[in-house]
């Protein structure tokens, strides 16, 4: 369609809104209530525009035209239009610029001024601020309002991690449409009406795990991260746009850093993986990179105790020891490890004739045969879930509420994502029949699945076989399963989503990968760490794995790796020639090692990571001070001058240029958007036995477990670590809601806090992993707290 | 081509020996709530006629034909609206009543309601089957606990009596209607608020489009009218479009419900034919005003009001004759206001109505009449008005004119702007002296 902004000539698709037309033609009008994600709602009143458009005649069907130009006369509506919710007409004309135009916006922003504090010196919006900035460009630059403004609670806390300033408040509803169109929690709402009007909950706190977006996408200073509340001015922070390593996604976020510390995590755009959202986790789970008790330098073991060394010295030592050392070396990086640091960490095993190797990896492939991409989940019209999206890969999450929206992520303009996409409304319908979620417990997707399937734990083998089949399987009748294997077949797009159960089991992913097959489904694999994708790709893998690694070495060398949270394998351990552990802070395994290396953190690395669809994301280091930490780069840099040999991975640029042979990609500066470029998938050696009988469910979680404790504000708001029993359960052996108890799985000892659920099956019982242990079915004896302390 | 001459008769006066109280027949008439009342005035017979003899599409035309007006106060021809319905395509369609009446000024819904419930009932069962609706929603007021009473006594009446339910008249038509009471927010009279907060939801208006026909209660389509709207289906239908549309001007058929407040001698509802004259309301059925007069609101408190003089009454009261005023019809609610009250307080008791009934959805509202308005009529009737203050109300006013999301922000300016046009001196007065010019500060009595 034609459109005419100001003197600018566009030609757009219909359905577009006229304020999309005015960014794409090059003009600018202020607006706050519109979000490039979310439905448009004609609130703020800012985006005025006059706007016109030729009438055709009813009886010839011709346009009205102009008796002197032969040009089709132009009907301007009587009132100025919000351009946000007006949608283009064919040969349309939208005025911006004329004086009656701007009169109404600096009116409408005088209007928007008269309660607000106008606090800026004091808010930490100050500097970022739309209010501010659209005040300066739009604004008369004074008021006429004489009046005292509203007064209103200034700092109110909605929940632990974020903070209201009912003043600042703008009531563009972005937040309270946010929570029901995005996550579909709705936790807030306006409350009250006219000039009293104001944001609130019903009960205590924001039950959701995606709370804290509303603080990105507030225009002014009212709703606030409280982690980082008073910590800095917008200017004062370094902003680093890097990718979450804390899940398989590559979620975009943006990480502002200030005196070597990092004061707060926001989300940042990929259109193609999380569009502006990030979970809770993600935002609020930093606090721990500044903890105390930071490793900061190298430790040398001398004797009992571990004494503070230089890289050099801790390097000359590993050198030395490593002469008279046995010949089975291992070499182990965690998986959310980058791409380089996997170059690094196979040319170190290679140099030293060992074997490299990441963990956690499931027993199965995580790259898919015929992948999924988060748009194939948005647009899909059959999505089979199994597992806990909510908890493994949150992004998913969202992304799959995308798609029971049924709107398709929209085309980009000029300008880029569009600002009001006409197609989103508030409190939409939602597809829900086209979602199953199967899982051995009752996940919080369930809540929005159309059918949910709830099978006894480590029976994922027998349930797509039931699927595939359609006979009973996983105590699930033959009605239900048939049914859902119709509904993948009738699908255009049908995905099959396979969570770490299945993963944990070669045979299981077989049987999904032969369903998806069977009905020409898409398959999403969700890995258990950021760069799970990319070091399996990578092949950092050896035969037997892990397990064999850590039993049947000399030397080990781990990256951010813990095995000795287990008793047993601790005892193996201290057996080893030598034992080198790169890790951020002490654990179990660091009191083993003879020499600790201080580890950088997701937030402080450079490289390279590949999330769960195939798609290659750079990874920015954020200024922050951690010491000496290194990377495991750094580790295999100084180790290699302490041998006396360059070894690819010495540095990024090292790893990439042996990338670039082996991958083929170019990995330097790659698109924000990242490069999706998935690999083929390939047979993998099954690394854990299926454990088929078991008591305890070991779940992913969204809250990572190893860092919680050093997470405060996250552990404030959603509580320690839980350990989840069926309420028959609890009763049975005498559980008490509340009650602290040490879970001892194998010779893992756990504590947690047991929380009495309808969610948690009878007979199992669900407790969130940390990195080292294997996700799924195994068996656990629980143990009072108090016990322990007597004993 | 119709000739002056050829043109039927129009009845637009009471004194029409042809004229008789249609709507309003059995308004004030002992008993008349209660079915058998009903049944012996004839009652239902016009909803039999429908669902037996007529079909749909007859129903929506001869509505049409009748050139009956939304009688809620924008005046939209209900044939018309009827007929934007979407076709048949197995959705739930729902027919609403907006019985919502809380315009200042107006007060006709109410008796029909009160003493005529199944005039209502028998008209919403026509427009359903008009629009092919099974269901109806009745939102009642939340302060008129009377007619939800006599509604809910009613519809228990009409199910017992097989005039609601399943198969109607020995139709297959079946009908429903859900009476459901509001919670006391004026912004619920706006039809998409309406809708939410039928649907449990917050009281705000919807972006339009779309519109409730293609999606209304629960994204269904929906069809919405006012309670005077349906009263009046049932005599279109019972006597049909051509008597109907024999009363009014050209632009308005039919009988319309006049409501006369303020120092009348006797204030009330009362029943005319469309394009009568103030006058004849005013003097004739009113009783007369029992003070002096300065000026009039035609239409319910947002309708801009008018000086009282000759020409405003001799204006006729029709839809098209008042807007060339420059002011509305509206709800056809005739307020009066006293040449000695201030009109700086009686509009502000006006604007401090619509502050406390915005929604607080769109900024001009929430912070202009809510907020900044209302200060100001503040600051001038307790008498600390100073030079400029009056310019500032005229400004923030032109600022807030047409650039709200729904209606009420300039229904609020009707009163304001228009007290502004005519008695500009009075706000100077006030504003310069601390005083006012009159000084009734009370609206009625003397």
């Amino acid at each position: 369609m034609k459109v005419k902004v100001n003197d600018v000539e566009l030609d757009l698709e219909p359905g577009t809104s006229a304020i999309d037309a005015v960014f794409a033609a090059g003009y600018d009008v202020p607006y706050f209530c519109s979000q490039e994600y979310m439905s448009p709602i004609g609130a703020c009143r800012m985006c005025l525009g006059k706007v016109g458009a030729p009438r055709k005649d009813r009886e010839t069907n011709d346009w009205i035209r102009d008796a002197e130009t032969g040009e089709p006369q132009i009907f301007y509506f009587p009132n100025l239009m919000a351009t946000c919710t007006t949608a283009i007409m064919d040969g349309m004309v939208i005025d911006t610029l004329s004086k009656e135009v701007r009169q109404a916006q600096s009116g409408m922003m005088e209007f928007h001024l008269i309660n607000h504090p106008l606090d800026c010196p004091v808010c930490d919006k100050g500097g970022a601020c739309e209010l501010q900035d659209r005040a300066y460009e739009y604004g008369a630059g004074t008021s006429r309002f004489e009046f005292d403004k509203r007064h209103q609670e200034k700092h109110h806390a909605l929940s632990e991690l974020i903070t209201l300033d009912r003043e600042r408040c703008i009531h563009c509803k972005r937040c309270v449409r946010y929570f029901e169109e995005v996550p579909g929690d709705e936790v807030l709402d306006f409350i009250e009406r006219g000039g009293h009007t104001y944001i609130g909950t019903v009960d205590e706190g924001l039950p959701s795990y995606f709370t804290g977006n509303i603080t990105d996408i507030c225009p002014v200073g009212a709703l606030l991260d409280a982690t980082s509340r008073f910590r800095g001015r917008n200017w004062e922070y370094d902003h680093t746009r890097t990718v979450s390593l804390d899940d398989a996604s590559g979620a975009a976020i943006m990480v502002d850093a200030r005196t070597g510390r990092i004061e707060r995590v926001k989300g940042a755009r990929n259109t193609q993986v999380n569009l502006d959202w990030i979970d809770d986790s993600t935002r609020f789970g930093h606090e721990y990179v500044d903890a105390p008790d930071r490793l900061k330098t190298p430790l040398i073991r001398k004797g009992a105790l571990l004494e503070p060394a230089s890289w050099e010295e801790a390097a000359q030592f590993i050198a030395s020891r490593l002469a008279v050392a046995g010949k089975r070396v291992g070499v182990a990086v965690r998986s959310d490890a980058t791409l380089e640091e996997g170059v690094a960490a196979k040319a170190l095993a290679e140099h030293l004739r060992g074997h490299a190797e990441h963990f956690p990896r499931p027993a199965a492939s995580v790259i898919a045969e015929n992948p999924a991409t988060f748009t194939d989940v948005a647009t899909s019209d059959a999505i089979f879930v199994v597992g806990d999206p909510t908890e493994e890969v949150p992004t998913l999450d969202l992304r799959i509420k995308d798609a029971l929206r049924g709107v398709a992520p929209p085309e980009l303009l000029a300008h880029g994502v569009p600002i009001a996409d006409l197609r989103l409304k508030e409190r939409m319908p939602r597809k829900r029949s086209i979602l199953t979620v199967a899982a051995p417990y009752r996940t919080n997707l369930m809540r929005h699945a159309g059918q949910e399937l709830i099978y006894p734990a480590g029976q994922e083998e027998d349930l797509f076989g039931g699927v595939g089949s359609g006979k009973a399987g996983a105590s699930l009748a033959a009605e239900q399963l048939n049914q859902l294997k119709s509904a993948l077949s009738d699908a255009k797009k049908p995905v099959i989503i396979l969570g770490a159960f299945v993963l944990a089991s070669a045979a299981a992913t077989r049987a999904a990968e032969a369903l998806a097959e069977s009905v020409g489904a898409k398959v999403m694999k969700l890995g258990p760490m950021a760069n799970s994708y990319g070091l399996e790709a990578l092949e950092v893998t050896s035969d037997g794995g892990y397990a064999d690694l850590l039993t049947q070495s000399d030397v080990l060398i781990l990256s951010n790796l813990n095995p000795a949270q287990d008793v047993q394998i601790g005892e193996r351990l201290r057996n080893l020639d030598l034992l080198i552990v790169h890790d951020s802070f002490e654990t179990e395994t660091t009191g083993l090692a003879h020499v600790v290396l201080p580890a950088k953190t997701g937030y402080e690395k450079e490289g390279t990571v590949v999330n769960l669809e195939g798609r290659f994301l750079n990874v920015y280091p954020a200024p922050v001070d951690s010491g000496t930490s290194e990377d495991f780069i750094g580790v295999v840099r100084t180790l290699g001058e302490a041998l006396g040999v360059r070894l690819d991975g010495r540095s990024v640029r090292s790893a990439r240029r042996s990338l670039a042979k082996t991958l083929n990609h170019d990995l330097a500066a790659l698109p924000e958007e990242g490069l999706l470029a998935p690999v083929d998938a390939k047979e993998i050696g099954e690394t854990v036995a299926d454990t088929v009988a078991g008591n305890l469910l070991l779940t992913s979680s969204l809250l990572k477990v190893d860092r919680l404790r050093r997470n405060p504000k996250l552990r404030a708001a959603h509580g320690d670590v839980a350990l989840r029993v069926n309420p028959a359960d609890a009763e049975a052996q005498n559980l008490e809601a509340g009650a602290n108890v040490t879970v001892n799985i194998g010779g893992v000892a756990r504590s947690a806090t047991i929380k009495i659920t309808e969610d948690a099956p009878e007979g199992l019982m669900l407790l969130p992993a940390t990195f080292d242990q294997a996700l799924g079915l195994t068996s656990a004896e629980i143990v009072p707290a108090a016990d322990l302390v007597s004993a | 081509m119709t000739t002056i001459a050829e043109k039927p008769q129009l009845i637009s006066s009471r004194k029409d020996a042809q004229f008789e109280v249609t709507l309003y027949k059995n308004v004030g008439v002992e008993g008349a709530h209660t079915l058998e009342t009903y049944l012996e005035g004839g009652g239902y017979k016009a909803a039999k006629k429908a669902l037996t003899t007529m079909t749909p599409e007859a129903v929506v035309d001869e509505v049409k034909r009748s050139g009956l007006r939304g009688r809620g106060g924008a005046g939209f021809p209900t044939g018309l609206k009827w007929s934007f319905m979407p076709k048949p395509d197995g959705r739930q369609r729902f027919i609403v009543c907006n019985a919502d009446e809380s315009e200042p000024g107006s007060f006709k819904d109410r008796y029909l309601m009160e003493d005529d419930p199944h005039q209502l009932l028998e008209g919403m069962v026509i427009a359903g089957y008009a629009i092919g609706a099974t269901k109806g929603v009745l939102y009642v007021r939340g302060e008129y606990y009377k007619s939800y009473e006599r509604l809910r006594e009613a519809l228990a009446e009409a199910t017992a009596g097989g005039y609601l339910g399943k198969g109607l008249f020995g139709s297959e038509f079946d009908f429903e209607i859900i009476l459901h009471r509001g919670a006391g927010a004026y912004i619920c009279g706006e039809e998409t608020s309406l809708m939410n907060s039928f649907e449990g939801l917050r009281a705000n208006p919807r972006l339009k489009p779309p519109f409730p026909a293609q999606a209304g209660v629960y994204g269904l389509p929906t069809t919405i009218n006012n309670v005077e709207s349906f009263a009046s289906a049932v005599h279109i239908i019972a006597k049909g479009a051509d008597w109907y549309a024999s009363m009014g001007t050209d632009d308005s058929k039919g009988t319309k419900l006049y409501q006369v407040s303020g120092p009348a001698a006797k204030p009330g509802v009362y029943e005319l034919p469309m394009g009568a004259t103030f006058r004849e309301l005013i003097f004739e059925l009113a009783g007369g005003p029992t003070e002096p007069i300065k000026a009039l609101i035609p239409g319910g408190s947002s309708t801009p009001m008018l000086a009282f003089n000759d020409e405003t009454l001799d204006t006729p009261m029709d839809y098209g004759s008042i807007a060339k005023k420059g002011s509305m019809l509206g709800t056809g609610g005739v307020i009066l206001i006293p040449q000695e009250k201030c009109i700086v307080n009686a509009t502000w008791n006006l604007v401090r109505f619509y502050a406390h009934e915005s929604c607080g959805k769109c900024t001009p509202c929430r912070e202009g009449i809510s907020g900044w308005m209302t200060k100001m009529y503040q600051k001038l009737v307790s008498g600390r008005g100073e030079a400029g203050d009056v310019e500032l109300i005229e400004i923030m006013s032109r600022n807030i004119k047409g650039k709200a999301f729904c209606p009420l922000a300039d229904a609020c300016l009707g009163p304001v702007q228009s007290s502004l046009a005519l008695f500009r001196d009075e706000y100077e007065h006030l504003a310069e002296h601390g005083t006012p010019k009159y000084t009734k500060t009370n609206w009625w009595s003397a």
